[in-house]
């Protein structure tokens, strides 16, 4: 079965680009310029995963992914922070999560992707939520 | 003949002890060298009480043997006169402070000291404040200086004499700034023309020759409606606090410029992926053979090449290092012309745009066209989020107040606001919020034109309630960067 991906991404281009490049290697992809649409297409389609970008109007990245990991039912679902402000794969997520109860994303990508290795990324990502399904 | 003189020296030794032993205005005693009392003046007897067949130190200590140190072993012993500060009770047991003068007397001129005659004075309060008021005048942590009506030092306390040295009858021009003519713009002239109290900032040289900042305030010394003849000058030094102040504005400075720099890296970075993204969609539509794939990668690489060009725009306009062009400005008049600029095109949304002026507000040395810059981006961010919330009722509000010494101005809207990880953000990159609509400069350019001036800006805000930006300026910092432009 295809592996679903959901990208929350408000510039179009970068979304676009993400969009064709995991098409390109057979996932089944949802885009999403706003996290409050993003979170109910969450709620509907439960991706394998999801990469998700920090600053977008209305609400932030941070924001969608604090009620994410605040769902029970959603908690599961890993997530790759796909960010300018990332620096040399580095990002100080308890700046902006403090709360030590909301474990950090599996993974940070800094923009601008590398192709092979943001598809690396999510293909191990996809593949530990099999394994995670199957253990449950 | 001789006796007839005698007689008379006889008469006027009587006469003197009559007269000047009795009348003078002190307490006199003659002591022996038992330290009995064997003479004494009415007035003595009047303050000490009962004198006779007592020694001094129970009359003058209440105690009944001599004290420790005795001023008197030491007359007797060496023969000179002291005068000495000291602690004695009166008849009634009332302890004061005294001055006590104490001279030898001999009966054979080069024979040793018979007896010792001391005049006894009580220091009165008014002595007594002149000596604090003296250590108040040298120990005081500031300058003192007192000048005459030629400008020359005739008084000078101690932490200034530390400073500048012994100055006492030279120019204060050429003791504080080394100059050899009066300073322009001389506070205690205009003392000494006015008879009022007038303050401003100095720079001069010590002794050493380092460069000092004060403030001095200059007061008459003025008998009713008498000329001024003398001016006082007091001076605090505010080198060091002048030193942290630059400082301070300097860290500002610098963590504006580091945070600019990151934003501008965060910018190019989100062009470059869609550089990127333009570069790897040609490509694949060539290995597909898929032309719709080529021409979206070719416009994506379109768009982002124009980014690439505003963006270096703005930020040429935004890095244009000028200092602000400061000008007394009346604040209430900018915010006016703002509304009459945005008014209309935020009626065009249903968004009402008001201001709530502070009536006589004064004016105060501002860049008019950075501060209209700022409002113009302030407000349009408002205007923008209340049409971002769609709901009805939308106001902004310009707000101009006088606030603990700063100049506030606010504009506040009842739009969508932000949460917590914005409102972090959105002065720290180049953030922005609407899409591909905005470089994110504005924020970042109404910062540091706010800080240009020397002030700070503030954010309060609330995820769909609305939020209100505040621009506060101390208006010693204006003044400040008002002089300095002025020089």
């Amino acid at each position: 079965m295809e592996k679903k991906v959901l990208i929350v991404e408000d510039e179009p281009d970068v979304g676009e680009y993400l969009k064709t490049v995991l098409e390109t290697e057979g996932y089944l992809t949802f885009l999403s310029d706003d996290a409050g649409k993003a979170f109910e297409t969450v709620k509907e389609v439960r991706p394998d995963l999801i990469c998700l970008d920090i600053m977008m109007p209305r609400e932030s990245g941070i924001s969608f992914y604090i009620r994410l990991k605040k769902n029970d039912l959603l908690r599961g679902i890993p997530v790759v922070i796909v960010s300018g402000a990332i620096h040399l794969g580095e990002f100080d997520f308890r700046a902006y999560v403090p709360d030590t109860s909301i474990a950090p994303p599996e993974q940070y990508i800094e923009k601008p992707i590398v192709v092979e290795a943001f598809l690396k990324t999510v293909e191990e990502l996809t593949a530990a939520g099999d394994s995670a399904k199957t253990r449950e | 003949m001789t006796e007839r003189k005698n007689n008379k020296t006889r008469a006027l030794r009587q006469l003197l002890y009559d007269q000047f032993f009795q009348q003078v205005p002190f307490n006199v005693a003659i002591i022996d060298r038992d330290y009995n009392i064997i003479e004494a003046n009415d007035n003595f007897r009047a303050y000490f009480g009962e004198w006779r067949d007592r020694k001094c130190f129970s009359v003058y200590k209440k105690q009944d043997k001599p004290c420790s140190v005795c001023t008197h072993k030491e007359i007797f012993k060496d023969g000179r006169t002291r005068v000495t500060d000291t602690v004695v009770a009166d008849k009634n047991g009332r302890w004061a402070h005294h001055i006590i003068q104490s001279a030898p007397i001999r009966i054979t001129p080069e024979g040793p000291v018979d007896f010792i005659v001391e005049i006894t004075s009580v220091v009165t309060d008014t002595n007594l404040w002149q000596q604090e008021y003296n250590l108040l005048f040298d120990r005081v942590p500031c300058y003192i200086t007192v000048i005459d009506d030629e400008y020359r030092i005739v008084r000078a306390n101690e932490s200034f004499r530390g400073s500048f040295g012994d100055v006492l009858g030279q120019y204060c021009y050429r003791v504080y700034k080394r100059r050899d003519k009066k300073c322009p713009r001389c506070p205690a002239a205009k003392t000494f023309r006015d008879k009022k109290i007038h303050q401003s900032e100095q720079k001069g040289i010590d002794k050493i020759g380092q460069n000092i900042e004060y403030v001095v305030t200059t007061s008459p010394l003025v008998r009713g409606h008498e000329p001024v003849t003398h001016v006082i000058e007091i001076s605090t030094d505010v080198t060091r606090i002048k030193k942290l102040e630059k400082e301070v504005l300097e860290a500002e400075r610098l963590a504006a410029v580091r945070q600019t720099v990151a934003g501008l890296a965060h910018s190019i970075k989100n062009i470059l992926m869609g550089l990127e993204g333009g570069k790897y969609m040609i490509s694949l539509g060539l290995k597909k053979d898929d032309r719709s794939l080529i021409d979206r990668g070719s416009d994506m690489l379109d768009r982002n090449f124009d980014k690439t060009t505003t963006l270096v725009k703005d930020f040429l306009s935004f890095s244009k290092g000028r200092l602000p062009q400061l000008k007394m400005t009346n604040p209430n008049n900018l915010v006016n012309e703002i509304i009459d600029l945005y008014k209309d095109i935020a009626a065009m949304s249903g968004i009402e745009l008001k201001a709530n002026l502070k009536p006589k507000i004064a004016s105060v040395p501002l860049d008019p066209d950075a501060i209209h810059t700022c409002l113009t981006n302030l407000v349009s961010n408002a205007i923008d989020a209340c049409q971002m919330s769609g709901q009805k009722g939308s106001q902004v509000v310009i707000t101009t107040r006088d606030e603990k010494g700063k100049l506030i101005f606010e504009v506040a809207d009842n739009g969508s606001g932000m949460d917590y990880e914005i409102k972090k953000k959105i002065f720290t990159t180049f953030f922005t919020t609407k899409g591909g609509g905005g470089t994110g400069l504005g924020l970042l350019t109404t910062r540091k034109l706010v800080q240009e001036h020397g002030g700070k800006i503030v954010v309060e805000s609330k995820k769909g309630k609305g939020s209100r930006f505040r621009m506060e300026f101390p208006k010693k910092r204006l003044e400040m960067l008002y002089k300095e432009s002025d020089r």
